[in-house]
């Protein structure tokens, strides 16, 4: 087994100083078991300091590593360098940061924009059901959550905003419809109205072209064209 | 290109939240739910409150069901104290465990999506030293959303409170308290997005700023985790407490650092040393892998130490094997599919064919800003600072004393941040008080000589000759010998980080200027960890000197330790509440100074 990889790096930079954009590429010796959020930090320490990207767990649970490898969106924590070569078939990546928000430096972007479409589907119940017994859990069974368990494992990475081919043109976005369609078929959320005003508005889930392209990219295996279909199919509207 | 240091404008607001965790969170959603028009403003060092460490929490959260027939308040006190090693305040932990349930409530009524059973109820886990009796048979009470618990709390958290209007200040760190006569009046702020430092004065500051695990080289923690919060009150020159207090996990992923969780072991997995060796047998004769945490740990330490480790080639980190092939395909399956998965994605490994490393993995921070059980930071003479709360792993009220148990970490972070929410409300609802301002004393000049400095070194470099050092030195094991080298290695770091020069002297988004204030952080917490663990000549939960391997009763007491200058620090201690003890009502006598022995 090949035990290091001779690996290039083709980094798309900018600086936000000088209005500046340019790809570098950077030539290292990485082992196979590292990950791409190791190789930007051998990056950091061997050539580079001021190499800018983001991280914060580093195993797959907050989405802030996402990042474009060969034109796919990913988590740079869970790329392992062998994996990357066998999976492109190529020992060179060029490295872009997701395209669903600007770019503050390098593979940094403005998360804060790209939440905004997040924001826009209010995630978190508007106005609660009353609770049957005050001081105790809603009666909600396991069957009755298996419905949209699924979809509340969002970690609201992007990959599949990224790769979403109608996400530019005034559609929310994938990761926004399942946070707008978790509340919607949570028991516990009383405002269906403006729900559906939100779900089925012109930037809503009629947008979507069913590329599925979001439910291929999804680092957690979230079925999100899954939802979206239910949503389109007219699930949650009352019965008229 | 070099710009100039200018505080680019003032923001006024009743409440600061350093840190958007969900400690963090839980106060402002109290605050805002109590008390809506309140401004509060929430400033998170990662790209957005869902990026917070607390989203990586998996397992639970201990709650006492109230309606629960078999378990009790007392119990999980009880568990709480024995697993603190005596260390615990006992106010704190019966006002937390008392409100546990009711919080559990809290989150789910607002969103959470807490695991069922099929008739609606709440399911509940078992968790290692959960007893009820005393110790007499397992509890279930943690409950959970299924591996993710963590982030269910954050999802819900920072729903309600964006709901309430709360203001986020993504990615930026506080480098200054502001202070007014003692009175905490707000800090100064540095937002790497545009690179501007903002003056935030407030009424009240709630730090809830997380913990410090970037301290050592494997880590479960995040990489924000630099311990910037107790760093920034030791520059104030406030008082933390026991630092030294530190857990480590026996088994940690190497590579990521995650956990591999301890059912690898009670479901057969034999642990290993470079000859293949079974080297339990020789620490632990009879329970041999299925000894307590720390003894595990030990003994993988002891095989490192002594030259019968691996040296991963990708990662640098020396470990042992963790050997999981002999076991049937459907223990593989059925039970550890998760732990399996990990070693799968980030190490590319088959745990049914292949050995797998694994070394312990620093966890948690125990230690940390002092505080009464409202959160309230109190100094080195434990006086309240007013217009100061901290809550989270980065204070210590103290509910973990010297070892947290598991899902004990959460609970804290929810009923904590919801307690020093009503102080903070009482607080800045108060006419007669006061709110003044006050000036930077501190950012410029540390800024300017981080973009002065201009000797050729690598902060990277000395950053990870920091962490080795810590994890050797002042980790699993500690000998007065081995600390006072890390002491002086600290030191040395310390002058090599303060010639470096940057290669990048601009303010927006310089991850390069971010990561010498970091290693600043990082050698600050390091030191004050070092001389807590050099002061404190006695074993004592987490924090093991082979040289003293038996707990003191001398020691029966916090550290508290403030460093007016780096290096030198001064000493102090802080009795530990027995309240529940000295009430001598039934079962006092488990809340004495008990044995940890399982």
């Amino acid at each position: 087994m090949k035990q290091t990889h001779n690996i290039t790096l083709k980094i798309h930079r900018y600086d936000p100083e000088m209005n500046r954009s340019w790809v570098q590429a950077y030539q290292l010796e990485a082992g196979r078991i590292l990950r791409f959020v190791d190789v930007f930090r051998k990056i950091n320490e061997e050539q580079d300091p001021t190499l800018a990207w983001n991280s914060s767990c580093e195993h797959g649970q907050c989405g802030t590593c996402s990042v474009q490898v060969n034109g796919k969106p990913m988590l740079a924590c869970e790329l392992l360098v062998e994996n990357a070569v066998d999976y492109f078939k190529t020992a060179t990546f060029e490295i872009e940061p997701l395209p669903v928000a600007p770019v503050v430096r390098d593979l940094v972007i403005n998360f804060d924009k790209a939440y905004e479409r997040v924001n826009l589907v209010k995630p978190y119940i508007i106005h609660p059901a009353p609770v049957p017994d005050a001081g105790q859990p809603y009666a909600i069974t396991s069957n009755d959550q298996d419905e949209f368990l699924n979809a509340t494992r969002c970690i609201n990475c992007f990959c599949c905003a990224s790769a979403c081919i109608s996400s530019h043109k005034g559609f929310l976005g994938p990761n926004a419809m399942l946070a707008s369609i978790v509340r919607m078929m949570d028991p516990r959320e009383a405002e269906k109205e403006e729900r559906e005003n939100i779900l089925y508005s012109d930037k809503g889930v009629y947008r979507c072209h069913s590329s599925r392209a979001c439910s291929f990219v999804c680092p957690k295996e979230i079925d999100v064209a899954h939802f979206i279909a239910l949503a389109k199919e007219g699930r949650f509207k009352p019965e008229s | 290109m070099k710009k100039t240091l200018k505080t680019a404008s003032t923001i006024r607001c009743d409440v600061l939240i350093i840190g958007a965790g969900g400690a963090g969170l839980r106060c402002a959603a109290e605050i805002l739910e109590k008390k809506p028009g309140t401004s509060v403003i929430a400033l998170t060092k990662v790209p957005h409150p869902q990026k917070s460490h607390t989203a990586a929490a998996q397992g639970g959260l201990a709650a006492v069901d109230p309606k629960d027939p078999a378990d009790k308040y007392l119990y999980h006190m009880f568990d709480t104290w024995k697993g603190s090693d005596c260390m615990a305040d006992q106010n704190v932990v019966r006002k937390i465990s008392e409100a546990s349930w009711e919080q559990i409530i809290w989150l789910e009524n607002r969103g959470m999506h807490l695991s069922r059973d099929n008739l609606g109820r709440l399911g509940k886990r078992t968790f290692g030293g959960h007893t009820v009796n005393f110790g007499e048979d397992s509890a279930f009470r943690a409950v959970f959303e299924a591996d993710r618990t963590g982030k269910g709390i954050m999802d819900t958290c920072w729903g309600e409170t964006m709901k309430r209007g709360i203001t986020f200040m993504n990615q930026t760190v506080a480098t200054e308290l502001l202070f007014k006569d003692n009175q905490c009046v707000g800090c100064m702020v540095f937002n790497l997005k545009d690179g501007e430092f903002v003056k935030i004065i407030s009424k009240a500051t709630v730090f809830s700023s997380g913990g410090s695990g970037q301290v050592f080289k494997v880590t479960t923690n995040c990489r924000q985790n630099t311990g910037d919060g107790l760093a920034l009150v030791l520059q104030a020159g406030l008082a933390v407490m026991d630092p030294e207090a530190v857990q480590f996990h026996p088994t940690g992923i190497v590579g990521p650092g995650i956990l591999a969780s301890e059912t690898l072991r009670s479901v057969g997995g034999i642990l290993r040393n470079k000859a293949l060796e079974p080297f339990m047998e020789k620490y632990a004769p009879k329970m041999k892998e299925l000894a307590p945490r720390d003894l595990v740990a030990r003994a993988i330490e002891t095989e490192v130490r002594e030259g019968r480790g691996i040296l991963n080639p990708d990662h640098q980190i020396e470990h042992v094997w963790i050997d999981l092939r002999h076991l049937p395909d459907n223990i593989h399956d059925e039970q550890i599919p998760e732990v399996s998965g990990f070693f799968k994605k980030y190490i590319n490994l088959d745990p049914k064919t292949d050995l797998c490393p694994v070394r312990p993995s620093n966890h948690y921070h125990m230690g940390g800003i002092p505080t009464n059980e409202f959160g309230e930071v109190q100094t080195a003479d434990q006086e309240i600072v007013p217009g100061l709360y901290a809550v989270g792993e980065c204070a210590a009220a103290s509910f973990h004393g010297f070892n947290r148990l598991g899902t004990n970490s959460i609970l804290e972070l929810i009923t904590m941040g919801k307690f020093a929410g009503e102080r903070v409300l009482a607080y800045i609802s108060d006419s007669s008080r006061k709110f003044p301002e006050a000036k930077a004393t501190v950012t410029e000049s540390k800024i300017s000589g981080y973009l002065d400095a201009d000797g050729r070194d690598n902060l990277v470099k000395i950053r990870e000759a920091l962490r080795s050092t810590m994890t050797e030195k002042v980790g699993v094991f500690r000998t007065e010998a081995g600390i006072s080298e890390a002491i002086e290695k600290i030191r040395e770091l310390k002058a090599r980080a303060e010639r470096t020069g940057l290669s990048e002297k601009s303010f927006t988004m310089n991850q390069e200027l971010v990561t010498r204030w970091e290693l600043d952080n990082l050698l600050v917490v390091s030191m004050v960890i070092a001389e807590g663990a050099l002061n404190r000549k006695e074993s004592r939960g987490a924090h093991c000197r082979e040289d003293f391997p038996e707990r003191l009763d001398a020691f029966n007491g916090h550290t508290l330790i403030s460093m007016p200058e780096f290096g030198k620090t001064k000493l102090g201690s802080r009795a530990v509440d027995m309240s529940v003890f000295e009430a001598r009502e039934e079962h006092y006598e488990q809340f004495g100074m008990i044995a940890r022995k399982y």
